[in-house]
């Protein structure tokens, strides 16, 4: 496990070195978690995510596969048959006489994308950190097992994610799935922000508890998590998210009048975003330095439009620190959310049981593909620390108090695995031994029915 | 997808992507497992970027099944034949696995095509080392020659403790496999498959592949074969092959896809499973949708100010 404790020791917050591996290192929320255990060895992970699942084995340090949750199905025959008649058993026909290739033929992923447009139509199934259509869901599970991680179901242990906020019918149709389809041996269904604490590269020994700030593309959350127990109440949720940040660059680019070829301009908004955003302590203070050196600190980015292949080119200036400045100053994006994050953090905290919030201050963990710029955590470790000061010392005054209270310990928690620190968590808690025993396992599923897999047992290995 | 493919993604992927970034990067150090118990561990140390080294786990073969020297039988040629200067063999194998290559990609031929084509082979490492064996057999085939075996079944891995039977004669081999499935579901719908498949072939569009057939026990070509590997629970499959199946490049899709069969075969059931599954859900909101209209008018009311009515509690 030399290759896991590498990754423990916290880094800068810089980017992920494998970054120009990957150009989709900014991973969204991730939804669900699939683990694989062969039982002598290797363990397989799968996430789903809103756009993004990552796959992969445990007892590896990265995810095998990054795919975005997308599945490119043929329904080809279905819309000849829309303007006649739509009962059920037309469409069976349909269906019958299309081939028996007919049901096979789709793709997931990243082919799933570039297909698209011809016969191919895109369906998420995945929506808002919810399931929306369990079939497409099913067919990229399939794909997902047999053509990426070639593995056979029957032999693995599986471990999902999901958010703390799904349903536990959801988590009911997961466990029915995974057993009656693919025969799998065993499953345990885990939340997100448990498995990010278990990452464990916040404090030496972490202790499961902390606050998750878990920002992707989907919907971010701030989740605090007392010994392995999302305390549901006190949950945050922050309507702004990477996919923002990019739309606020996009807007500032094009006020300014700078040409981007609108059919790419989300794309080349995002790569812009990260390249080169980051997050700086003071926006005056940035406007003066940016004003006074222009030629360090504007970038040019270039590239070619897409369709006519000639080739463009942008000036990025003050949208480098705007970007992400909408996390802590979102009215200058829109004007019916202007609660900044640190506040957000700081309401979530004070609404938990008093006795836990001490330990929250102190292991404030990021998460997700959105908190990868640069700097981005000590800004927010100082926001944060500021209010807390604030109010420590308001009350001092206010009460009179001889005796100063301990000042509360704020840490902000970064490592360049951030991106995918679920699945990362997820590989660590797999390869415990304590990790067979809690899965919830085949026999069990057909003595109790699906009904087991509502909750997971939670187990403290990670000392 | 209809067919497993050859190449493993994951090898291919981490492959492709040391050559496009030769200096940056970091160490890979990564375990992956493949169906029927494969496993492979892929390193790169930044010490020696243009160095990969790829270890292979194979499954336990039966004892009926002949190994040499804990590979099969032939692969060592088969391998060095396919890779060339690239690839290195390391003896002894890392501990826990039975074969370890050395990967230098400082030696791939500049050529993009080539280039491609070797990367594509090194992931496609699991068809030329399991399938050495067959390969040499079906060539023998191809060629019209006669190896020693003419007549008895030869035992190959197939999976964990399981084999497969090849039958070699001068104009045909034939391809028997024992299928052994392990839940009772998957034992009932392998079986209809199997059938199905035979069907299939009588159909005329099919008249060159080879003649497949089905039996729940054991066919006559097996007699000179051990006991205990005629046990099984979802029947015998037969196939022939011809010398025109393994002429030229047919050689290795045949081999692959005699290799995978069983894998195949798994694949297709759980498809068939899944797509029960979507019939059902559709069947259940039918079902849904009748009862919604069976309800008095009154009750309607009430249901557009609350919601749906009638919830699906499960999923079958």
């Amino acid at each position: 496990m030399t290759s896991i404790s590498s990754y423990l020791a916290p880094h800068g917050p810089h980017l992920s070195p494998r970054r120009h591996l990957r150009q989709r290192n900014w991973v969204s929320h991730p939804l669900i978690l699939l683990l694989f255990i062969l039982d002598f060895l290797a363990q397989t992970y799968l996430i789903d995510s809103c756009r993004y699942s990552k796959l992969g084995f445990a007892g590896n340090s990265e995810p095998s596969f990054i795919l975005p949750t997308v599945v490119g199905v043929n329904d080809s025959f279905l819309k000849n048959l829309r303007q006649t008649d739509s009962s059920d058993t037309a469409n069976w026909l349909a269906q019958y006489n299309a081939g028996v290739m007919a049901d096979l033929d789709f793709h997931i992923g990243d082919d799933a994308l570039s297909k698209s447009g011809g016969i191919y139509t895109i369906d998420r199934p995945i929506r808002y950190s919810q399931v929306e259509n369990w079939d497409t869901l099913e067919k990229f599970w399939q794909q997902s097992m047999y053509n990426y991680l070639r593995c056979d179901p029957e032999e693995h242990y599986f471990l999902l994610t999901d958010s703390p906020v799904t349903s536990p019918e959801s988590r009911e149709y997961m466990g029915e799935i995974m057993f009656e389809t693919f025969n799998v041996p065993g499953l345990y269904i885990a939340v997100q922000s448990m498995l990010t604490l278990a990452a464990g590269y916040s404090t030496p020994n972490s202790d499961m508890t902390g606050v998750v700030v878990d920002i992707g593309d989907g919907a971010p959350q701030v989740v605090p998590v007392v010994n392995g127990y999302v305390i549901g109440s006190s949950m945050k949720s922050f309507p702004i998210s990477g996919n923002d940040v990019t739309r606020f660059v996009l807007q500032l680019l094009q006020e300014r009048g700078e040409l981007i070829p609108p059919e790419d301009s989300m794309e080349t908004a995002r790569k812009i975003k990260e390249a080169y955003c980051y997050s700086c302590t003071d926006i005056v203070k940035e406007f003066e330095r940016h004003d006074k050196k222009p030629d360090k600190y504007i970038k040019l980015w270039s590239g070619r439009k897409p369709k006519t292949g000639v080739p463009y080119s942008v000036d990025v200036g003050y949208e480098r620190f705007l970007g992400p400045e909408i996390f802590f100053n979102p009215e200058i994006y829109c004007s019916d959310f202007i609660t900044p994050l640190p506040d957000l953090i700081d309401m979530c905290v004070q609404s938990s049981p008093i006795d836990t919030r001490r330990a929250l201050y102190k292991n404030i963990v990021l998460a997700g593909g959105g908190t990868i710029f640069k700097d981005f955590y000590k800004r927010l470790q100082n926001s944060v620390k500021k209010i807390v000061d604030d109010r420590i010392a308001a009350n001092t005054a206010r009460l009179g108090l001889d005796v100063k209270p301990q000042p509360v310990e704020v840490n902000v928690a970064s490592n360049p695995i951030q991106g995918y620190a679920a699945w990362f968590g997820g590989s660590v808690v797999a390869s415990l031994p304590e990790f067979y025993d809690s899965c919830h396992t085949k026999e069990e599923y057909e003595e109790y029915g699906a009904s087991i897999c509502r909750t997971s047992p939670i187990f403290k290995g990670m000392y | 997808m209809i067919l497993l493919q050859s190449p493993s993604r994951f090898l291919l992927q981490i492959l492709h992507d040391r050559l496009l970034s030769q200096d940056k990067g970091v160490d890979i150090d990564c375990q992956t497992v493949e169906f029927d118990d494969v496993r492979y561990h892929i390193q790169v140390s930044m010490r020696n970027p243009k160095v990969l080294v790829l270890s292979v786990a194979l499954p336990l073969p039966p004892e009926e099944a002949a190994s040499f020297d804990g590979l099969p039988f032939g692969a060592i040629e088969a391998i060095k034949a396919a890779y060339g200067p690239v690839v290195q063999i390391l003896d002894p194998p890392k501990d826990g696995f039975d074969l370890t290559l050395k990967i230098n990609l400082a030696k791939l031929p500049s050529d993009e095509e080539q280039k491609n084509a070797i990367l594509l082979q090194i992931a496609s490492i699991r068809e030329v080392v399991l399938g050495a064996p067959l390969k040499i057999l079906l060539k023998n085939l191809s060629m019209k020659t006669v190896g020693p075996e003419a007549g008895q079944p030869v035992a190959l891995v197939h999976r964990p403790n399981e084999s497969f039977f090849v039958v070699p004669q001068a104009d045909k081999a034939t391809v028997v496999y024992p299928m052994r499935f392990l839940d009772s579901i998957d034992i009932v719908l392998a079986t209809s498959f199997l059938q199905e498949f035979v069907e299939a072939r009588r159909t005329a569009a099919l008249n060159n592949a080879p003649a497949c057939m089905w039996s729940q026990s054991p066919p006559p070509e097996l007699k000179g074969a051990p006991e205990s590997a005629l046990t099984a629970n979802a029947g015998f499959v037969t196939f022939v092959v011809n010398p025109r199946h393994v002429e030229g490049k047919k050689l290795d899709r045949t081999v692959w896809n005699l290799l995978t069969f069983h894998a195949y075969v798994s694949y297709h059931v759980k498809c068939s499973e899944g797509f029960m599954h979507t019939r059902m859900r559709r069947r259940v909101d039918t079902l849904i949708q009748a009862l919604d209209r069976a309800k008095s008018d009154a009750e309607k009311l009430k249901k557009m100010v609350t919601g749906p009515s009638f919830k699906k509690w499960f999923v079958i």
